[in-house]
């Protein structure tokens, strides 16, 4: 675990300050600025949380929009039902508590049922999964209930944006946290090769499973305060949308899988730059975003961590670095 | 019709390892393709397979001369192939659908054809579905056929169970990773032909969920497995219609539903290696 004497000062000071500048926005920036910090808040979150478990272990999930919809939705139901006076009310981080807690116990046992699958066959199940779920919730509104979609009250951008915040740094502290402990490197060495991990004695499909549940809950976390920020009203479309399963994936693919900083920088990097194209090229933006990402995994297929790694390893700084992590080969 | 928009996608994937996310892309631009022809020069849909196949085709070949051959070339493992093809196949998506929205516009486009029913063995059917049927029953013969007993369909066999000795024997395995996967747009865009004189709600952004629906089929059938896709279609096509019945808003779970029961009970699909 971690200890006072392990923290490297010079590590964790930036990241403070970063930390505590963040806090500040909504007192100084524009709405449109705030709300680029927080969509890039969201994704860093998001795919962080996707890239403990899929990152890791190496097992692919597309299905994150199902956990980020299931504590959207739950959210929003909540809220919606609360007011009504059927439920108690409770504060809102309570509220998303439950979300991630609800969202925690069903991937345990998605988890568990669907991890014996590798590769490609699980990728596709949890996709299958978030399908699945959507288009249920979805029968069930309109046949049902004989309504579409969710109405709740609305909350200001400020608030929104400290939603989303906190569901942030809880992610990065509980990753981290986990990422050091024995847990984390049983998932590392799931990664690298699950028999042998096994062999050695580490219990793989129970940790698989936790991680996968763990990385769930913070998933739908993140969809709960997403809730905050959206105009008193979703439905399936919208909490289900497959971004949320595939957006996560690409940004860890393009900053680097297995990389601490690979999730955090790929997402700054998408987002940012799906903004600006948005902006200056509003037409052929997407068709841009397109070309860039071929390029990227043509000519820097590492990711931009790979990059640093491979200027890392030259001449200039093996001097003062003498032993650079191996890639296995 | 499942069945030939997932063969095209499994013959990709069994002799080049590249998982096609953007499969459905082409079948889209083969839909479009049709389209064009039957409404600017009132070419019948079914004389313009022979166009929308070869350009799907080319298209196919061009993409992976271009893009795929180098990410293969540079990845070291099958993992990281399969992982950075899926990021190129996400670019690739959102690059062809926008480049046919900006020339076609979002708007549904159909070229109704063939549309009137007509009784077979007691029961009402429209006579484009049949055709659309029968011409996805003989292109998938086609396929097999070529696949059987040619030289270069022997030749794909040989790539995709042991690439490395394929190359051995004086295979090139480029050219035949190229042609494959030109094989299999070509069959995604006749697909694509075939839907179009069926529905009037194609859009540029249709591709996708007949990825899926391939996806789920090959998963069915087993991977790599020509029979199996062929089977693995006619269920999930056979499960998609049943649901459909039952109620339209159900369909899409209930045939995701039973991919994920069968994964859970056969993970290799039907007829799995």
């Amino acid at each position: 675990m971690l200890r006072i004497k392990d923290v490297n000062l010079t590590k964790i000071l930036p990241i403070a300050l970063i930390l505590v500048i963040l806090v500040f926005p909504p007192y100084f920036l524009s709405v449109y600025y705030l709300t680029i910090v927080r969509n890039l808040l969201m994704w860093i979150a998001l795919s962080i949380s996707w890239h403990f478990f899929s990152g890791y272990t190496k097992y692919i999930s597309l299905g994150s929009a199902a956990f980020f919809g299931i504590g959207l939705y739950f959210t929003a139901k909540y809220l919606q039902l609360s007011t009504v006076g059927d439920f108690p009310v409770l504060p809102l981080p309570v509220i998303v508590l439950l979300a991630g807690l609800v969202t925690f116990a069903l991937a345990l046992v998605i988890g568990l049922v669907t991890l014996r699958l590798r590769g490609i066959y699980f990728a596709i199940l949890t996709f299958s999964v978030s399908i699945v779920v959507s288009n249920v919730i979805n029968w069930w509104e309109i046949t049902i209930t004989g309504t579409r979609g969710t109405y709740f009250p609305l909350f200001d951008s400020q608030t929104a944006y400290y939603a989303i915040f906190a569901c942030t740094i809880v992610t990065l502290l509980l990753t981290t946290l986990l990422r050091r402990s024995k847990f984390g490197l049983a998932l590392k060495m799931i990664g690298e090769c699950e028999e042998a991990a096994a062999h050695v004695g580490v219990n793989a499909s129970l940790y698989k499973t936790l991680g996968f549940a763990i990385s769930a809950m913070l998933i739908a976390l993140m969809g709960g305060c997403f809730a905050t920020r959206l105009s008193g009203y979703v439905n399936t479309d919208m909490a289900f949308e497959s971004l949320y399963s595939f957006l996560p994936a690409v940004n860890t693919l393009l900053g680097g899988m297995g990389t601490v900083y690979g999730p955090i920088i790929g997402s700054i990097t998408v987002s940012l730059l799906s903004e600006y194209l948005r902006v200056t090229l509003t037409h052929y933006f997407l068709i841009t975003l397109g070309l860039i990402l071929i390029a990227i995994v043509m000519f820097m297929p590492d990711g931009i961590m790979g990059i640093v790694e491979k200027i890392k390893t030259t001449k200039l700084f093996r001097i003062e670095k003498a032993k650079v992590p191996e890639k296995p080969p | 019709m499942f069945s030939l928009i997932a063969v095209g996608l499994n013959l990709q994937y069994g002799v080049t390892r590249i998982l096609n996310i953007a499969h459905g892309e082409f079948l889209m631009v083969g839909a479009y393709v049709t389209y064009v022809f039957f409404t600017s020069y009132g070419v019948n849909p079914l004389v313009s397979f022979v166009i929308s196949g070869p350009i799907g085709f080319i298209l196919g070949i061009l993409i992976q001369t271009v893009v795929f051959r180098r990410i293969v070339q540079v990845s070291r493992f099958a993992e990281e192939l399969e992982s950075r093809s899926l990021l190129a196949c996400f670019g690739l998506t959102f690059i062809i659908q926008n480049v046919v929205a900006e020339i076609f516009g979002s708007t549904p486009i159909g070229a109704s054809y063939l549309n009137v029913s007509i009784n077979l063995l007691g029961e009402r059917f429209q006579l484009n579905l049949i055709v659309a049927a029968v011409m996805s029953v003989i292109i998938s013969l086609a396929m097999y056929l070529l696949l059987r007993f040619t030289s270069i369909g022997l030749a794909m066999r040989a790539t995709s169970e042991e690439p490395s000795g394929a190359q051995l024997v004086g295979i090139n395995i480029f050219k035949i990773h190229a042609v494959s996967f030109g094989l299999g747009a070509l069959l995604s865009a006749l697909a694509g032909s075939m839907l179009v004189m069926i529905y009037s709600n194609i859009t540029p952004y249709i591709g996708p969920q007949y990825t899926f629906i391939a996806l789920a089929v090959i998963i069915l059938g087993g991977m790599g497995s020509f029979i199996g896709s062929l089977v693995g279609g006619f269920c999930i096509g056979y499960v998609y219609y049943i649901s459909l019945e039952i109620d339209p808003l159900i369909t899409l779970a209930v045939v995701y539903s039973f991919l994920i029961i069968l994964l859970i009970i056969r993970p290799k699909g039907f007829f799995g290696r």
